[in-house]
């Protein structure tokens, strides 16, 4: 018998506990304590991160899963498009989700007071024929200034944008891209300049522009993203609704 | 991908690179679906936990600087202990006993698999030094997530009787770890 043989379940102290903690045997209670420590205490943190260097090759034992396609779907939406999820610190749910409809509630009062301003501009050019449909979205995100007005008329090739507040950093663009359902973003180009601007897109990808797409704009180099997807922070978004 | 490549990718994704982020999920989802698989051996709560996973990968990628985890290890540790907090979130300590006893374990032994893919790390001879049911407990828990609660049930012993158990076993280990 060995000394440690001769022990009670409250010896070892500390550092069994972290073992405990690591191993993942805590009942609920300990183990939210234990975290709690974990961000506190750095000797305790430590001696956490030490377990989990001992046991890590046992991890060998897991096997490799290929998971569904919809789960990186999911994540980018919560990353990078809904805006009101991006900013927040530790993903806490209902404050988000309340956020997230206060803010579509805000896009609503912001559609309705701005749309006659933009859209009447952008119908000008041929007063007499009758309205033709029209798709709007307001851009929008938490901890972001930036605000846009798209819209698009249908038929049409053409994307009306109304800068409302917000600028790019020195040295970055807006780039505006459009994302359908749970396809991958498409890019509808770096915004130009301008209080008023109008963004011509090819027919192919005109199609994935409808009621229910959502638009996001990211913060990218000069010319564009250079790898055809959004690389910087998503500044604001917001879904196209029909008018 | 080297554990180098997987490093850079952690740090750029701390730096709120979507490219980088995108290429770590690519190279490193499949083992971390096994990660919660495993734990939750339920697929949508798995594919949920996933989900949650790589999110705090992306919110929490500076903490790995502070971390002496390789990187493939980090990851794997932020999907254990989140699917880990899911599963005793899930089922309070009071009904664990009742649900462990009688039910079968469905995975494959965690040993053999362990000790295939692992051989020579100094966790696996310090666990062989263990008696054989002490260092299986260790692994189980380790792999599927065991509370003492289940590990009871399994090994029908009472659950101060298990902790006290498994904690001899954990503080020799550490002295065998530490030798």
């Amino acid at each position: 018998m060995s000394l440690v043989d001769d022990i009670g379940p409250d010896a070892g102290g500390d550092d069994i506990v972290a073992a405990e903690y690591v191993l993942g045997v805590l009942p609920t209670q300990e183990r939210a304590t234990a975290a709690r420590r974990i961000d506190a205490d750095r000797g305790f943190a430590a001696m956490v991160d030490r377990w989990e260097v001992h046991f890590a090759p046992l991890a060998a034992g897991y096997a490799a899963v290929e998971a569904p396609a919809s789960v990186k779907a999911a994540v980018d939406r919560r990353l990078f498009v809904d805006g009101s999820r991006r900013v927040a610190p530790d993903g806490g749910r209902p404050g988000l989700l309340s956020s997230l409809a206060l803010w579509r509630g805000i896009a609503v009062a912001a559609l309705a007071a701005l749309a006659l301003y933009v859209v009447l501009p952008l119908l000008a050019p041929r007063p007499a024929i009758q309205p033709p449909a029209t798709l709007v979205a307001s851009l929008a995100a938490d901890g972001s200034d930036v605000r846009y007005l798209a819209v698009i008329e249908e038929p049409g090739d053409g994307i009306g944008l109304s800068h409302v507040s917000g600028l790019p950093p020195e040295g970055r663009a807006f780039e505006l891209w459009v994302i359908a359902g749970e396809q991958p973003p498409v890019s509808l180009g770096v915004i130009p300049t301008g209080p008023a601007v109008r963004m011509v897109v090819g027919t192919d990808i005109r199609e994935k522009i409808a009621a229910g797409a959502v638009f996001a704009i990211s913060l990218e180099p000069p010319g564009g993203s250079p790898t055809g997807q959004p690389t910087g922070a998503v500044v604001a978004a917001g879904d196209l609704r029909k008018i | 991908m080297t554990p180098q490549d997987i490093t850079k990718l952690i740090v750029r994704v701390s730096m709120k690179d979507r490219a980088a982020f995108d290429a770590l999920y690519r190279e490193t989802s499949a083992k971390l679906f096994g990660v919660c698989l495993r734990i939750l051996r339920d697929r949508g709560e798995a594919e949920e936990a996933l989900q949650e996973v790589y999110v705090k990968i992306w919110t929490k990628a500076d903490r790995f600087a502070v971390s002496e985890l390789s990187p493939i290890s980090w990851l794997v540790a932020v999907a254990r202990n989140h699917s880990i907090d899911v599963i005793r979130a899930r089922r309070p300590a009071a009904v664990d006993i009742d649900q462990a006893v009688g039910v079968s374990d469905p995975s494959p032994d965690p040993e053999a698999a362990a000790a295939l893919t692992s051989e020579g790390a100094r966790v696996n001879t310090c666990l062989e030094e263990l008696e054989k049911d002490r260092a299986d407990a260790v692994r189980g828990a380790y792999l599927n997530g065991d509370s003492y609660a289940e590990l009871a049930g399994r090994f029908g012993v009472p659950l101060n009787t298990m902790r006290t158990w498994l904690r001899r076993s954990l503080m020799k280990l550490k002295e065998c770890l530490e030798r």
